[in-house]
C-alpha cells in the first residue's frame, strides 16, 4: 500500500464533514500515524461548500493538501462538481444521491453511491444519521489503513446522545460497501 | 508526552505555556481568534490572565504593561491588527520589553479574504513600526506542530535580546489540524529542542547600555530601582534625551544585538535535496513550503536535481544561505512578490532568481512540477496570463 | 499639612529634572506640586508609586522627575500600558499617571474609557493647558468655544467635550469611574484634599485640571505672554459647583465620588482566575 492516503469529505454546512474528516483523523492519532486536517470553511453562509481534507501517513506529511484525493465523500452538488476531476483513476469517488442527482459518466475513477440520507430517514427516522452511515462506511473503504474499532471509538467519544442509533448507522453504512 | 489531533491554535497556546506565558491580550480576528479562545480557556488554568483588548493597539500595549511588571506576555492577530500595532511595537522595540507577536497570515490587503492563507506581511514584519534604527527578530513555522517550539523559541529569544518577537505564521497553519505531540516533562522538552528562559529583572541604574550584549535583563517597574523607560531616545539611564550621540548608542543597541547575536537562530531553516549542489533551489516559508517539500521530492523521484530550502529566521535575513551561484525559484502566498525581492538581493552574483506567487490557496504540485521542468530547461514561465516574472 | 518645596523635592523628585524643561511661566509646575504634596500628607513613599507620563507638554515635562519607577507611553497609550501594568502589581502599589488634555481626551480616550470601564485602580491626572501647546498651539476637545489657536485663527467653532452643556467627566463616569474631579491649582489645599482622595481610591481615579500656558495658548487667545493675565483668566473662568457664573467653563470640586463601589479591575481579574484555577469554574 502506498505510505499517503488522501480523504476528502464535502457538502454543505451543518452535514458535519468536519467532525467526519475530525474521527478519521483522531482514529488515526489513535493508531500512531501522522494526520494532517484542513477544513475550508466560512464560504459555507454563501451557498458554497464545506470541505475536510485529510491526509493520513505512517511518517510526516508535508503537503497537507488532497490534491488526488483516494476517497472522495461527495455530500453536496456544488461539492461533487467542485472536486469530481481531482479523483485519480484508483481513486473513489462516494456520492449520496439524494444531493447529488448528475453523475458525470465520463469520470475514469469508480464513482459508488451512498444513500445516506435516505437509508438515515428510513432505518432511524432521522437524516442526521446520514453522518454515522457516511462514516461507517469510509470506515470500510480504509480498512488497512485505519481500524474499524478506532474509528467507531472516536465517533461515539465526542457524540454526547444516540450512541446506540449512532453505533447502528455506522454498522449500516459499513455494510454498504465492500 | 501526550499527542492530540488539534490546531496549530492550540499547539501555539500549550507552547506559550511551556514558554512561561502568563498574559495574553487580545482582540478577536480571524484567523487568530481561535488562539484567544485557546488562551483564555487555558491560561487561568496555569494561573495567567487572559484580557480582551478595546483594539489591537492596546492589546499590544497592555502586554508591554504585563511585561514591565514581570510576566511573560504574548499577543496574536492577522494583517489587519498587525498594522495597529504599529505604535506598541515600536515602543516595545526601543525601550526594549520581551514579549511575542503572532501574526497568522490571510489575504489582503485591507481585510481581503479572511478564511485564506496569505503572506503579505513579509516586509511588515521587518518593519512593524516606523523610524528604522532597529532590527527585528520573525520567525515563521510551517505546521502546527513546529509552530509549538517556534512560539517556545520566540520567548527565549525575545528574553535573551530583550525585545518583542514575531511569529509569522498563516491561516493554515492556526486553523489546520495535525496530530500534534506535547511534552509533559522538563525532559521531554529538552529531547523537542524546547528552549526557555526565565524572566529577571534590571537593577539600574544603567538601564540601557550601549552594547550588544546578550542578556541584559529587561527593564522593570514596581520593584523601586528607579527604573525609567519611555517612547524618546534615552540615556543609558532611561532619561529622555534629544542628542544625537545618544540616538546614536540606543540604536547601535537596537541593531547590533541581534545582528552579533545571530547564533542563536541562524540554524533555523530545512534544506531539503540540497546536498549535491542543485540546479534549482526552490526556496519558501510557512505553509507553502510543505508542498514544495512534496513537490521537490517527486522531482528528485523523476531526476530533477531540484532542492527546497525553508527559511524559518525570516529577519534578519539569512543571507548566507545564498551564497552558491545557482537558480533559485521562490514560492510564496502573494502576487507581488516579496520574499523574491530578498532573494535577489542575496543571492550570489549570477544567480538566476524566478518567482511564482499565489495568493489565498497553496501552489500545486503540477503547476511547482512544470514550473521546475520549464526552468531546468531555461525556458520562460507565464501562467494564468500573469507574467510571473514581472514583478 | 503642607511640606515644603524642598523637603518634597527631596524625598520624592530627582534634582536631575529640577527646574523643569517647562516654559517660563508654565502652570504645570503647580499641579506637579499639589499631586506631590498629596501623596507626602498621605504618607506615601517612592516605592509606592509607579509614575507614568503622556505625550505633550503634561507628559514630557514630568517623565523622570518621580525618584521612584517611571513609564512613558506613546500618543495616547499610556493608559493602556498601565492597565497592563496593573494586572501585574499589588493593590497597595499606586500608578499615577500626569498626562494633558490632547493625550487623554483626543487620541487615548478610548483606551481611558477602557481604564474607567474596569476600574483599574490609577489615578489620572489630566493637566489640561487647553490644546495641543507643545506642538505650537492648535485646539483640542476641551478648548473653550472661541479660543483662537494656531488651527482656529477665527476663534475655536468646533463642538467639543466641555462646550454646551457637555462635560468630559460626564463620559468617564458614564464609563465606571469611581473618582472624578475638576480643579484648577489657585484652589489651594482643596486641591489637595481632592487628590489625597484620588490616590487613595482603590480603582479610576481621574483629576481634570486646566492649568495656564502663557506661551501658546495666552499668547494667541489673550494677545498677552504676561503671566498674571492668562493665571486670572484661568481663575476668572473656574467656580466651584453651584457657584457658577454664566461665564464659568470649569465647575471644580469632586465631580463623582463612588469610592469601593465597584470591584478593582486587577484584583477583579485574580479573584476569577485564582477561583477558575481552584475550582475549574467561575
Amino acid at each position: 500500500m502506498k505510505d499517503r492516503t488522501e480523504i476528502v469529505a464535502s457538502g454543505f454546512g451543518g452535514q458535519g464533514v468536519v467532525r467526519l474528516g475530525q474521527t478519521l483523523g483522531e482514529a488515526a492519532v489513535k493508531q500512531g500515524l501522522r494526520v494532517t486536517m484542513l477544513k475550508s470553511h466560512g464560504t459555507e453562509m454563501r451557498g458554497g461548500y464545506v470541505r475536510s481534507q485529510v491526509v493520513l501517513s505512517q511518517k510526516p506529511i508535508d503537503s497537507p493538501m488532497c490534491e488526488n484525493p483516494d476517497v472522495f465523500l461527495a455530500l453536496s452538488a456544488a461539492a461533487y462538481k467542485r472536486f469530481k476531476d481531482t479523483v485519480p483513476p484508483e481513486g473513489l469517488i462516494l456520492y449520496d444521491p439524494a444531493f447529488v442527482a448528475e453523475v458525470d459518466t465520463g469520470l475514469k475513477c469508480r464513482q459508488k453511491p451512498l444513500p445516506a440520507k435516505d437509508l438515515a430517514v428510513k432505518h432511524f427516522k432521522r437524516p442526521l444519521f446520514a453522518n454515522a452511515i457516511a462514516l461507517g462506511a469510509l470506515s470500510r473503504l480504509l480498512e488497512g489503513r485505519l481500524d474499524k474499532d478506532k474509528v467507531l471509538e472516536s465517533f461515539l467519544e465526542v457524540i454526547p446522545k444516540y450512541k446506540e442509533e449512532n453505533r447502528a448507522a455506522f454498522e449500516l453504512g459499513y455494510r454498504q460497501v465492500e | 508526552m501526550k499527542r492530540f489531533l488539534e490546531t496549530g491554535n492550540f499547539a501555539i497556546t500549550e507552547g506559550a505555556i511551556l514558554a512561561g506565558c502568563r498574559f495574553f491580550c487580545g482582540y478577536p480576528i480571524t484567523p487568530a481568534t481561535e488562539l484567544a479562545e485557546a488562551m483564555s480557556l487555558r491560561l487561568p488554568q496555569v494561573g495567567g490572565v487572559y484580557l480582551q483588548a478595546e483594539d489591537e493597539c492596546a492589546a499590544m500595549h497592555l502586554c508591554i504593561g504585563a511585561s514591565l511588571g514581570g510576566m511573560k506576555s504574548m499577543t496574536a492577530t492577522s494583517g489587519p491588527g498587525f498594522i495597529l500595532y504599529a505604535d506598541p511595537y515600536g515602543w516595545a522595540l526601543g525601550c526594549e520589553t520581551p514579549m511575542v507577536v503572532l501574526n497568522s497570515g490571510r489575504v489582503g490587503p485591507v481585510s481581503g479574504i479572511t478564511g485564506a492563507p496569505g503572506q503579505g506581511e513579509f516586509y511588515l514584519t521587518r518593519y512593524p513600526t516606523q523610524g528604522g534604527n532597529f532590527e527585528t527578530v520573525v520567525l515563521a513555522p510551517n505546521s502546527a506542530q513546529e509552530s509549538m517550539k517556534v512560539v517556545v523559541d520566540a520567548f527565549y529569544l525575545s528574553e535573551r535580546l530583550r525585545m518583542p518577537i514575531t511569529v509569522l505564521a498563516d491561516q493554515l497553519i492556526t486553523d489546520g489540524m495535525e496530530d500534534i505531540s506535547v511534552p509533559e516533562t522538563e525532559e521531554e522538552m529538552k529531547e523537542m529542542g524546547f528552549r526557555v528562559w526565565p524572566r529577571s529583572y534590571h537593577r539600574g541604574p544603567d538601564f540601557y547600555p550601549a552594547t550588544d550584549a546578550l542578556d541584559i535583563p529587561p527593564v522593570q517597574m514596581g520593584h523601586n530601582t528607579g527604573a525609567l523607560c519611555s517612547d524618546w531616545t534615552p540615556t543609558e539611564e532611561g532619561y529622555d534625551i534629544e542628542e544625537v550621540e545618544a540616538h546614536h548608542k540606543h540604536a547601535y543597541r537596537l541593531i547590533y544585538k541581534v545582528r552579533n547575536n545571530r547564533h542563536l537562530f541562524s540554524d533555523m531553516h530545512e534544506k531539503r535535496h540540497m546536498g549535491d549542489d542543485p540546479d534549482l533551489v526552490v526556496v519558501s516559508f510557512g505553509t507553502p513550503s510543505r508542498v514544495v517539500n512534496t513537490a521537490v521530492d517527486r522531482a528528485r523521484a523523476e531526476g530533477l536535481k531540484v532542492g527546497a530550502l525553508r527559511l524559518i529566521n525570516l529577519w534578519p535575513f539569512p543571507d548566507e544561505l545564498f551564497r552558491r551561484r545557482t537558480t533559485y525559484l521562490v514560492v510564496e502566498l502573494n502576487w507581488d512578490g516579496q520574499l523574491v525581492r530578498e532573494v535577489q538581493r542575496a543571492a550570489a552574483e549570477g544567480s538566476k532568481v524566478h518567482f511564482l506567487g499565489v495568493c489565498g490557496d497553496l501552489p500545486t504540485i503540477p503547476d511547482l512540477m512544470e514550473t521546475f521542468t520549464k526552468l531546468l530547461k531555461n525556458q520562460p514561465l507565464s501562467r494564468k496570463g500573469w507574467e510571473l516574472e514581472a514583478w | 499639612m503642607a511640606y515644603a518645596s524642598s523637603v518634597l523635592v527631596d524625598k520624592y523628585l530627582r534634582t536631575r529634572k529640577i527646574p523643569s524643561t517647562a516654559c517660563s511661566g508654565c502652570g504645570l509646575g503647580m499641579n506637579h506640586k499639589i499631586i506631590v504634596q498629596a501623596i507626602a500628607e498621605l504618607g506615601l513613599e517612592t516605592q509606592d508609586i509607579i509614575w507614568g507620563t503622556s505625550i505633550g507638554c503634561a507628559g514630557r515635562q514630568t517623565f523622570g522627575t518621580w525618584k521612584g519607577d517611571g513609564f512613558a507611553g506613546t500618543h495616547g497609550r499610556v493608559y493602556a500600558i498601565a492597565r497592563g501594568l496593573r494586572v501585574t502589581l499589588p493593590p497597595e502599589k499606586k500608578l499615577i499617571l500626569t498626562v494633558g488634555d490632547g493625550d487623554a481626551f483626543g487620541i487615548g480616550l478610548l483606551h481611558l474609557i477602557h481604564c474607567a470601564r474596569s476600574n483599574a485602580s490609577m489615578t489620572v491626572v489630566v493637566n489640561d493647558n487647553l490644546g495641543y501647546q507643545s506642538t505650537g498651539g492648535q485646539f483640542g476637545f476641551t478648548t473653550p468655544q472661541g479660543a483662537k489657536t494656531d488651527s482656529s485663527p477665527y476663534g475655536m467653532f468646533e463642538h467639543n467635550l466641555m462646550s454646551e452643556g457637555m462635560d468630559v467627566l460626564d463620559i468617564l463616569k458614564a464609563a465606571g469611574a469611581t473618582f472624578l474631579a475638576r480643579h484648577v491649582a489657585m484652589e489651594g489645599q482643596a486641591v489637595v484634599e481632592t487628590m489625597k482622595k484620588a490616590i487613595s481610591n482603590p480603582g479610576f481615579s481621574l483629576v481634570h485640571m486646566p492649568y495656564p500656558c502663557p506661551t501658546n495658548f495666552a499668547a494667541r487667545h489673550l494677545g498677552s505672554r504676561v503671566q498674571v493675565n492668562i493665571y486670572n483668566w484661568i481663575k476668572d473662568h473656574a467656580a466651584p459647583m453651584g457657584q457658577e457664573k454664566p461665564d464659568t467653563i470649569w465647575r471644580t470640586g469632586i465631580y463623582h465620588d463612588a469610592r469601593g463601589a465597584r470591584p478593582e479591575f486587577s484584583e477583579h481579574v485574580w479573584e476569577a482566575v485564582n477561583r477558575i484555577r481552584r475550582t475549574g469554574r467561575l
